[in-house]
């Protein structure tokens, strides 16, 4: 320091040395421990200084001052006065050094806090982000180990990494979590007691991370030289701060991610349903047909089918697979495959006849998943003015003679699906011009107003009865826009798949 | 949909109040499968004070039935207001399940 500080400033300590030769003094001088570190004239050792005045920086004696051929108060005093003035100047340039490097230090970590932001920047999950956020504390607080978990709010596992790996036990670590989790502060532990010692920590900063306005995160550092100060808490804060901004940013995208993925489903599952209606509508001597079928935006398993071949019945299938989205969506394809297969190729396909056998196919698999299916299958010999069904568990179907009132036509057996063997039998209704059958599901009935009142069966039935006269397609049409207008245009819960059959002159 | 569960002797009993649909299924369901795994279960489901079940709840009802009877257990509902035993007839569940007007008649039922 004092060498420093002569090298710095020689031209001042030559021209103090003249004003001392001037004043008579053979030499004067500068010594540190005993040696000479610079003397004026060249060549005077000062071997025999007359007075020796130390230098003092705070407590701690630096060097002396010495000069030879002068002495007494007047002197001396001078000397100290001396002394003293280099002695506070060794300690502004101290102080000076001591900034300086706090400036390098402080422009270091903003180096290195810019860099974790950009670094973090490439990662995409939690679990990169922590190794990320431990690397550049550890690096930046220079400790010896470093740790990061993250407790996600839904049902997933919780993150821990460490750094070196598997260094500390993670049932302690997560003590430290829920410790800084409880007191939403930094947690700084200078002196480790004996309860750390065995895991080789000697002291410890743990800092809690908030995330969405709640501690959901936690940065860790471990063993550093002389323990943690306020300046080490000051950085770790900042990395924290970053974490907590990245994991935010990490929840927001993998949020949109989830949604996007969900909406891809749902699109998928619609597709898949509207993809396997009908496209064209059947024309049987004696019927008058018409079939829609609207998806909710949770996909229901709602469908419906026409089998038509030359020399074969026309068939008809409508139900609904319990269950929303891709996996109902799935399971109405099945239903809906086992029924067309059964309906096209089956030497005597009667409703009944179908039914049973589609439920033994399906049973099992239905079992397994836990769903069931509702379905109507109808059978229609052109012209004979008899209508064949069979109904498992389908509700609502509604049958109105041209000549009474409408009526519920309660199922027959149970859902496919729900026993092993479907006891379903076949059942006949009149088909003549102006007899309607309406075969709807549920999405129907179960439409709701604002107060949360059910459409329900009852107004269903009066709605059917009102539309009766008109054509198959106007009375759905009449029927659809009744749905909605109840509803009040909220959003459809269930899918609404309608039928409508009306004996026509043959 | 409110859902309060209890044991009587030997039966589990679970109180329904309000919808039984879709949206608040889950609780119930992972109930059921809970009770309903057990060797020999006797399982009551009280629909004294339900509004309205939709086909999702009646799923669930019937995978639980289903897996009931696999373990040689039994469940019975019971307690039906009007249009939810309406639901129930006119897809003929009724026929699947055994249902009682009361929880007094389905506890005698559970007894013999």
């Amino acid at each position: 320091m004092l060498v420093a500080l002569l090298s710095s400033q020689y031209a001042r300590f030559s021209a103090l040395a003249e004003a001392w030769l001037a004043q008579g003094a053979t030499a004067f001088g500068i010594c540190q421990d005993e040696r000479p570190l610079v003397y004026w004239p060249a060549g005077h050792r000062l071997a025999k200084p007359s007075m020796v005045v130390p230098i003092m920086s705070g407590e701690k004696e630096l060097g002396d001052l010495r000069v030879a051929g002068l002495s007494g108060v007047v002197y001396e005093q001078r000397l100290r006065a001396d002394a003293m003035l280099i002695g506070h100047m060794l300690g502004l340039e101290s102080e000076l050094q001591l900034m300086t490097a706090d400036l390098v230090t402080s422009q270091d970590q903003q180096l290195a806090l810019y860099r974790l932001t950009q670094t973090m920047r490439d990662h995409v999950t939690v679990e990169e982000t922590l190794k990320a956020v431990v690397s550049e504390a550890v690096r930046m607080v220079r400790s010896q180990i470093g740790y990061a978990m993250f407790v996600p709010a839904s049902a997933q596992d919780p993150q821990l990494v460490q750094q070196p790996a598997n260094k500390l036990a993670e049932d302690q670590l997560w003590r430290l979590y829920w410790q800084g989790q409880a007191s939403e502060h930094e947690l700084n532990i200078n002196d480790a007691g004996s309860e750390f010692a065995p895991s080789g920590i000697k002291n410890l900063l743990h800092v809690p991370i908030w995330v969405r306005g709640a501690v959901m995160a936690g940065l860790g550092l471990v063993n550093h030289s002389g323990g943690f100060g306020a300046p080490d808490i000051k950085l770790a804060r900042a990395i924290a701060d970053q974490a907590s901004a990245q994991i935010e940013r990490m929840l927001l995208y993998q949020e949109m991610f989830d949604q996007a993925k969900l909406r891809t489903e749902m699109e998928l599952a619609r597709r898949v349903q509207l993809d396997l209606l009908p496209r064209i509508l059947p024309v049987v001597q004696g019927l008058d047909i018409y079939a829609n079928s609207r998806p909710a935006y949770q996909v229901g398993g709602d469908f419906f089918d026409f089998i038509q071949a030359e020399g074969r019945p026309f068939i008809f299938s409508a139900g609904d697979v319990t269950g929303k989205g891709l996996s109902a969506a799935l399971l109405m394809t099945m239903t809906r495959s086992a029924l067309h297969s059964k309906a096209q190729f089956m030497p005597y396909p009667t409703p009944e006849a179908v039914m049973r056998q589609s439920n033994e196919d399906l049973y099992n698999d239905f079992t397994r998943v836990g769903v069931f299916a509702t379905v109507f299958v109808g059978q229609y010999e052109p012209g004979s003015q008899k209508l064949l069904y069979a109904n498992a568990g389908h509700a609502p179907v509604i049958y109105r003679p041209h000549d009474g009132e409408p009526v519920l036509l309660r199922a027959d057996s149970t859902a496919i699906g729900i026993l092993p063997v479907n006891p379903s039998r076949n059942q006949v209704l009149r088909m003549a011009p102006n007899d309607l059958l309406i075969v709807a599901t549920d999405g129907f009935s179960d439409v709701r107003d604002p107060s949360e009142d059910l459409f329900g069966i009852d107004r269903l039935m009066e709605l059917v009865d009102r539309l009766h006269a008109g054509t198959a397609r106007e009375i759905a049409a009449g029927m659809f826009e009744e749905a909605d207008r109840f509803g009040h245009g909220r959003q459809q819960d269930d899918d609404q798949t309608l039928i409508v059959i009306k004996g026509a002159a043959s | 949909m409110d859902m309060k569960t209890r044991v009587a002797g030997e039966v589990q009993v679970v109180d329904l109040t309000g919808r039984f649909d879709t949206n608040t299924v889950p609780p119930l369901a992972a109930w059921l499968e809970q009770v309903t795994s057990v060797p020999g279960a006797h399982v009551l489901v009280n629909l004294a004070n339900t509004t309205f079940v939709d086909s999702t709840a009646l799923a669930t009802l019937v995978q639980a039935l289903k897996r009931c009877q696999q373990v040689k257990g039994e469940l019975f509902l019971c307690g039906m207001r009007r249009p939810v035993y309406m639901i129930f007839e006119l897809t003929r569940l009724d026929k699947a399940f055994n249902i009682f007007v009361d929880e007094e008649h389905a506890m005698q039922a559970f007894a013999n």
